[in-house]
């Protein structure tokens, strides 16, 4: 059996045990009728990959179509509903879901070292509402496609003649459940099955980041299932909510969506902080610096992020005052996420650093997200933000953020716990050029877009100014070499699940627990309840030859736990 | 004698445009100066800031990588509180710093002075109407240099957002309120369009979004001053006879995205074989309420002519929906008066004469001349 772990040095002892989840049952209903949080995680990580991978067809075909000025290969109509198929897929479908609930699934309840989620069945019906909402989606289309762009802004959006808005509106709206179901298992389990000895400043980070995203998702999902029902109620029995028309105010609706929309660009980026923690304090083999301060700085976040949601709206006809205030508020945010890029930072510095591919990932995380956060200045800036609004600014800002930071991290953190999901190894050099190439590919999509959005290109356009060309021919080239780190990228991961080596328990030398389970984990998880430290004590790791790489010595190891036991704080005070 | 000693004034200090440079296209309005210098600023906190970042992330990784066979390093900090505060709260001052510029700034940008002068300004599915005291109407906006201009703006559908790069300035025009911007420019253009500062829509409004673009076109007070009076008088100055081929193409420039000429669909019904529809109207159905061309039109009918009949349809589109097509069109009631609609009618009645762009194809006869 491939799957079966090669004994190795270092490996635990649940090495001999043949049955792991992928093998316990078989067949199409022991998949969709799993309450197994790994089994499910899979499935919404194949789901998410789907959805992206046409998400990102349509942003090629997009990106082709503004090769040059006017018609290039499809008609106005078309490459509107192109720019909001590729908006909503890619929040909706992809990065809201991608990493709570595809690799978050698969790894909160490992790191806790619980068997499942608190609520397993909550889980699972939570996946059927995502297949639920892509089904509706998808439905649209067949319904004649909408062309509101993604924020579903009215009255544009109760007039449009496309057929597609109302079913598209059901998805998201069932979409909004399975994101709040799975907020509400997350919060659950971490309080109520964390183990013995993992106090709340011992979980991983990557917890503490999962345990914020579900905060944020409980409370802010349901005010876009309100927003959507009204809008539905509004299109479809035209009772006067928004169109002024009907005496309705279409400022209210931006209110109402940002109050979600805001908040749930924490929801993708969040997690995916809580990824790079992981990232780097595991491939540089050293304590995170500043573990409270990074937790914390995942709550502030959270907090923060509800009182921000008029910067969405400062040339909207919103009151001075309130546009003063938020933009006051907006700049709060900026803080947490500094402190977690100095700590991120300070984290290299001495440590031990093994450019693995999720080190990469995470290197190019750093980069990005440095990019898409310092721009956050320029369009929290009243003034500044008047000129930048709506052009291309704001659209290679948000792409900074949501793709090369949240997407970059899911991707990164795909690679890291890759062997764990699927027993296999990859080509690490393959992963890494597929790194590079799409960093590459990125930064010259999207920077240039910064300049077409400075120099007064507004977004959302079909046809353009024949001055803006140069930067919309580099940008396009920039997303063609994107696809093909993708496409390198896929080629790897193909190539691992058919040949790859099958994988040790602990590939990178991590301590959080779920490397101490075999690849791919049993069943259960665990057969006894695992032991916990201190998640970044890296001072049992040794060199180990065959491996070319670090893993855990069993000697030391048992001797810092001990010492641990004896209610000493080995290192650090985590 | 005075007035022409201030114009060589103003002429001897004429500003100019400000340059564009790598980030910022050319500037020519008051709020250039204060945005530009805010966005440059910023900027140089960014630069400084993305340094220190990758920096210290370039020289760390090249420094502490690991090399075969050695040995984890445990000699790095955990945690250092003084550092950790540090930046915590020097990000903080520079936020709040950068916070009370913009706002400065923003107050500039939004409190237009006492003595502004006052257009009107219409946003319509896909265009834009600029209206002046005195009863002008224009296609492009024209202002008067030197003197601070405010738009008064509202929709006639759904959102647009009246946008001018090179003034710095924007704003949603919200339907149902009205939005105000405001601005000076001290910098003439003349009447050429190819020199005028563009004019976009920045909140997506559908099919025509990208070409909802206008100019914005800055003439001395002077030269100003005689515009607004052609401009005013342009459609009582054209003579009855020459009415639909001199005024008509103008006007007709804000029906064709949705009308053709020639008969090419659009999201409304082509102006092709429309006067023989509606002057001779037969039974068959024709609306989305099974109603005929016959059921509306003649004496005794809602309309007892078919002028009745078109002049509605502009002013209350949507009260008969030719099929297969929705509601869609703005009313042009209030921009487009009685003599207005009568150009687009008679050019309706002589449509042979026009090309499928809308130019007359015709010579002017010798009798009208």
């Amino acid at each position: 059996m491939s799957t079966v772990t090669a004994p190795r040095p270092h490996a635990v002892d649940h090495v001999d045990v043949p049955d792991n989840y992928l093998t316990h049952s078989r067949g199409f209903l022991s998949w969709i009728l799993t309450l197994d949080h790994k089994r499910i995680g899979v499935m919404y990580m194949g789901a998410v990959l789907v959805s992206f991978f046409v998400g990102g067809t349509f942003a090629l075909l997009l990106r082709t179509e503004l090769l040059t000025p006017g018609r290039t290969i499809v008609s106005a109509d078309t490459y509107n509903q192109f720019f909001t198929l590729h908006g909503a897929i890619m929040v909706f479908l992809v990065i809201i879901p991608s990493i709570p609930a595809a690799l978050g699934n698969f790894v909160l309840p490992i790191m806790l070292g619980a068997k499942d989620v608190a609520f397993p069945r909550l889980n699972l019906f939570s996946f059927w509402l995502w297949l639920a909402g892509a089904g509706f989606t998808l439905y649209s289309l067949a319904a004649g496609g909408f062309d509101t762009g993604w924020t579903f802004y009215t009255p544009y959006s109760t007039t449009t003649t496309t057929g597609g808005v109302i079913p598209v509106l059901t998805g998201v709206f069932i979409l909004g459940f399975s994101s709040i179901f799975t907020g509400l298992n997350f919060i659950v389990t971490v309080h109520k099955l964390r183990p013995p000895g993992m106090t709340w400043f011992r979980m991983p980070l990557f917890l503490w980041a999962l345990y914020s995203t579900a905060i944020i998702q409980v409370l802010a999902t349901p005010v876009l299932a309100i927003t959507l029902c009204l809008l539905i109620v509004e299109r479809l029995l035209n009772i006067g909510i928004f169109n002024p028309s009907m005496g309705g105010d279409p400022v209210l609706y931006q209110h109402f969506f940002w109050f979600y929309s805001h908040p749930a660009v924490y929801i993708m980026i969040v997690p995916a902080m809580g990824i790079i923690s992981e990232l780097i304090a595991v491939h540089a083999h050293r304590q995170i610096f500043g573990y409270r301060f990074i937790a914390f700085s995942s709550i502030a976040i959270a907090m923060f992020s509800f009182l921000v949601w008029g910067h969405h709206m400062f040339t909207s006809g919103q009151s001075g005052l309130m546009n003063t205030i938020f933009s006051l508020i907006s700049f709060s945010v900026a803080i947490p996420s500094a402190v977690k890029t100095f700590n991120w930072t300070m984290t290299l510095y001495k440590g031990t650093i093994s450019l693995t591919a999720p080190m990469m990932y995470a290197l190019a995380f750093l980069f990005l997200f440095t990019i898409g956060g310092l721009t956050g200045i320029h369009l929290a800036t009243l003034n500044t933000d008047v000129h930048l609004h709506d052009t291309y600014f704001v659209v290679a800002h948000f792409h900074y953020v949501m793709m090369g930071s949240a997407l970059i991290a899911m991707i990164g953190g795909l690679h890291h716990w890759w062997p764990k999901m699927t027993g296999k190894m990859y080509d690490e050099k393959l992963a890494i050029a597929g790194c590079i190439i799409i960093f590459i590919g990125f930064n010259l999509t999207f920077f240039t877009q910064f300049m077409l959005g400075s120099q007064g290109m507004p977004r959302r356009y079909y046809d353009y100014q024949p001055e803006f060309q140069v930067y919309h021919v580099i940008s396009t080239i920039g997303s063609y070499i994107m696809g093909i780190g993708f496409l390198t990228t896929a080629v790897c991961f193909v190539q691992s699940l058919r040949s790859g080596a099958p994988a040790p328990a602990n590939p990178w030398g991590g301590r959080s627990l779920e490397w101490q389970c075999t690849s791919p984990p049993p069943h259960d998880n665990f057969k006894t309840t695992p032991r916990v430290g201190n998640p970044y004590d890296f001072s049992m790791l040794q060199w180990n030859p065959a491996e070319k790489g670090y893993d855990v010595d069993p000697a030391r190891e048992a001797a810092a736990f001990a010492a641990e036991m004896q209610g000493e704080h080995a290192r650090g005070h985590v | 004698m005075l007035s022409i000693a201030s114009m060589l004034i103003a002429q001897a200090a004429a500003p100019t445009a400000t340059p564009a440079d790598f980030w910022l296209p050319s500037g020519a309005s008051n709020h250039v100066a204060g945005v530009d210098t805010m966005f440059h600023w910023i900027n140089y906190i960014c630069y400084f800031f993305f340094v220190l970042v990758v920096g210290m992330m370039v020289v760390f990784v090249w420094k502490y990588r690991a090399k075969e066979g050695s040995k984890i390093r445990l000699d790095g900090l955990t945690h250092h509180q003084g550092l950790e505060l540090s930046w915590t709260i020097i990000p903080l001052l520079i936020c709040i710093g950068i916070f009370f510029f913009g706002f400065r700034g923003f107050v500039d940008l939004t409190t237009p002075p006492k003595n502004s002068f006052d257009v009107n300004v219409t946003a319509f599915k896909w265009g834009w109407t600029f209206k002046y005291p005195n009863g002008a109407q224009s296609d492009n906006l024209v202002v008067p240099a030197g003197r601070p201009v405010r738009l008064v703006m509202r929709s006639n559908d759904v959102l647009h957002s009246c946008y001018i790069p090179a003034f710095r300035v924007k704003r949603d025009l919200v339907p149902g309120r009205f939005s105000t911007l405001w601005f000076q420019s001290d910098v003439p253009t003349g009447l050429d369009e190819s020199k005028g500062y563009h004019l976009f829509c920045t909140e997506y409004c559908g099919t025509g979004h990208s070409n909802m673009n206008r100019k914005v076109l800055v003439l001395e007070q002077p030269e100003f001053d005689g515009w607004l009076t052609k401009q005013a008088a342009w459609l009582d100055e054209i003579p009855d006879e020459e009415l639909y081929f001199k005024a008509g193409p103008k006007l007709y420039a804000r029906c064709q995205q949705c009308h053709s000429i020639d008969g090419t669909a659009g999201l409304g019904p082509s102006w092709k074989g429309i006067w023989e529809r509606v002057s001779n109207p037969t039974g068959s159905s024709a609306f989305t309420d099974g109603k005929s061309y016959a059921d509306l039109i003649g004496p005794g009918k809602e309309y007892a002519t078919p002028e009745d009949y078109i002049r509605d349809s502009i002013y209350n589109p949507g009260k008969h929906l030719v099929a297969p097509y929705g509601n869609v069109m703005p009313t042009f009631k209030g921009q487009l008066n009685d003599r207005g609609v009568e150009a687009v009618i008679g050019m309706m009645k002589h449509l042979d004469e026009f090309d499928a762009k809308g130019a007359w194809t015709k010579s002017v006869p010798v009798a009208t001349k």
